[in-house]
C-alpha cells in the first residue's frame, strides 16, 4: 500500500466512524504537533491545549483533506495556522498591556557554560524567550522556514525576521554561553 | 566595522553571496569577539535543529477522545435525522464500542470549556491596566471599578466552570477508586490534599481582598493544578482497564512526582 493510499484510506475510516483509525493518525503525528505547540507557546501548558484543539480541528476537517500532500503536511500546516492564531491572538492581548515583554529574566543552565550547549537547557531555554523573537526562533531555527517564509508566517518583513532571530540567539547566548 | 546584526545572522545561516561572505571573513580574522558571537550562534542554530520531539502527556488521548466522542454522537444524532437509522447508528456505535470511555463525554465538554475560560481571564488586562487604557475623559474611579467588577464576574464565572467539571470528575474518580492499590490511593489523596488547602488559602486572601490579583491567579491556578490531578486519575483509570502497564506506571510515577 502506497502512503497515498494508506493516508486515504485511514481518513475515510475515521470519517466512517472508525475509532481506531483516528487514534492512529493522533500517535502518528501527536508528539511532532505537540513539540511546535509547546515551542511556539513558550509552555508546556498551553501546548497542550493547544494540542487538544489542533486535533479536534483535525478530526472536524477531515473532510477537507484531499491527498493533495500526505496527511502528516496536511496535520503540520493546520497546526502551524493554529498557533499561528495563537500567538497574534495572544500578541495583540499583551500590546494592550504596559510592556514588560522585554523584562530582563533569569536563567541558569545545567551545563556548565564552557561545554557544548545541551538540548535540554537550550528547549527550557526557548520557553524564556521574549514573544515575537520566540516564534521567529523556533519556525527558523528549529523548524527550518527561510527568512522569507518566517515573515509571511508572522506577517513581519524579511529583515524584521532577521533581527528577530538575532535577537533570540543573543539572548540565549547570554544564558548558555557567557 | 563589525558586520551588522542582519549581515551577522545571513552569515550564521550561510546565506550570504561570496563577497559578503569573504568581507566578514577577513572581519572575523582580526575580531576575536565577533569570531565568539558568530560560533556561539552556529552552536545555538545547531543544537536547535537537533532538539528531540516532546512526547505529549497520556491524558492528551484521553481528553481528546471523550471530545471527539461527544462530537461523533452529536453528528450521528443530526445524521439520524436525515439518514437511515442504520447508517447512523453505525458510527455512534463505533465510538462508544471503544469501552468505558463514553460516560465520560460531558467532563470533556467542561474541560474545554473551562481551558478556554481560564486563558480568557487570565489574558484580561488587570484593573490597574485596564485604568490605563480607559479613555481619560471620563471618570477615571468609574471605569476603574467597572473594570474591577468586570474581572470579578469574569472570575466568578471561571470558578463556577471549574467547580462543575471538578464536581463530575471527582463523581467519576469516587466511583472508580477501587482500582487503586491502596498506596496509589494514598498518592492520589495526599496530592488532592494539598491543593484543596491552596484553594482553600486562596479563597480566603480573597475573601479578605476581593481584588487582588495574586488571589485571583492563586485560585484559578489552584482550580487548575486540581483539574490537572483528577484528568491524570481518569487517565490512570483508563489505562489500567486497558491493562497497559507501562502507560499507568507513567502516570503513577507523574503523581509521586509531583506529590514529592
Amino acid at each position: 500500500m502506497t502512503a497515498e493510499v494508506a493516508d486515504a484510506d485511514i481518513v475515510a475510516r475515521t470519517q466512517a466512524g472508525d475509532a481506531d483509525a483516528f487514534e492512529t493518525i493522533y500517535r502518528r503525528h501527536a508528539a511532532r504537533i505537540y513539540t511546535l505547540a509547546c515551542r511556539m507557546a513558550g509552555s508546556a501548558d498551553d501546548g497542550e491545549d493547544l494540542l487538544q484543539e489542533i486535533f479536534l480541528q483535525v478530526y472536524r476537517k477531515l473532510g477537507s483533506f484531499k491527498g493533495d500532500a500526505a496527511l502528516g503536511t496536511w496535520v503540520y500546516r493546520l497546526a502551524l495556522n493554529h498557533c499561528l492564531d495563537y500567538v497574534r491572538s495572544r500578541r495583540a492581548k499583551m500590546n494592550k498591556l504596559t510592556e514588560t515583554l522585554d523584562a530582563e529574566t533569569s536563567f541558569e543552565p545545567q551545563a556548565p557554560r564552557d561545554t557544548p550547549i545541551a538540548r535540554l537547557d537550550l528547549e527550557r531555554a526557548i520557553e524564556r524567550l521574549p514573544d515575537g523573537c520566540r516564534e521567529a526562533f523556533v519556525l527558523h531555527d528549529v523548524e527550518g522556514f527561510d527568512h522569507k517564509e518566517v515573515g509571511q508566517l508572522l506577517d513581519i518583513a524579511e529583515g524584521t525576521s532577521k533581527s528577530q532571530v538575532f535577537k533570540a540567539r543573543a539572548k540565549l547566548r547570554g544564558w548558555l554561553k557567557k | 566595522m563589525h558586520p551588522s546584526e542582519n549581515a551577522i545572522t545571513d552569515y550564521v545561516d550561510g546565506t550570504l553571496d561570496t563577497t559578503a561572505t569573504a568581507d566578514i571573513d577577513r572581519h572575523l580574522e582580526s575580531c576575536p569577539s565577533c569570531r565568539r558571537l558568530v560560533d556561539d550562534m552556529r552552536e545555538i542554530k545547531g543544537v536547535a535543529a537537533s532538539l528531540e520531539l516532546r512526547e505529549p502527556p497520556i491524558r492528551s488521548w484521553t481528553r481528546l477522545e471523550r471530545a471527539v466522542t461527544l462530537e461523533a454522537e452529536t453528528r450521528s444524532a443530526q445524521r439520524a435525522q436525515s439518514a437511515p437509522p442504520s447508517v447512523a447508528l453505525h458510527a455512534q456505535r463505533a465510538w462508544r464500542s471503544r469501552g468505558a470511555l463514553g460516560w465520560l463525554a460531558a467532563a470533556a465538554v467542561l474541560l474545554v470549556a473551562t481551558g478556554v475560560g481560564l486563558k480568557l481571564i487570565l489574558s484580561t488586562p488587570p484593573p490597574s491596566t485596564a485604568r490605563t487604557a480607559a479613555p481619560s475623559s471620563t471618570a477615571p474611579n468609574a471605569s476603574a471599578n467597572a473594570a474591577a467588577q468586570s474581572v470579578e464576574a469574569e472570575l466568578r464565572q471561571a470558578e463556577d466552570h471549574y467547580e462543575k467539571a471538578i464536581k463530575g470528575l471527582e463523581q467519576i474518580a469516587s466511583a472508580e477508586q477501587n482500582v487503586f492499590d491502596p498506596k496509589t490511593a494514598a498518592t492520589l489523596q495526599k496530592n488532592l490534599a494539598v491543593i484543596d488547602q491552596a484553594i482553600s488559602e486562596s479563597r480566603a486572601a480573597l475573601r479578605a481582598e476581593p481584588t487582588s490579583e495574586p488571589a485571583q491567579q492563586s485560585l484559578l491556578e489552584s482550580f487548575k493544578a486540581k483539574m490537572a490531578l483528577l484528568q491524570d486519575t481518569v487517565s490512570l483509570i483508563n489505562e489500567m482497564r486497558k491493562g497497559n502497564d507501562a502507560g499507568a506506571a507513567q502516570i503513577v510515577s507523574g503523581l509521586k512526582q509531583k506529590g514529592d
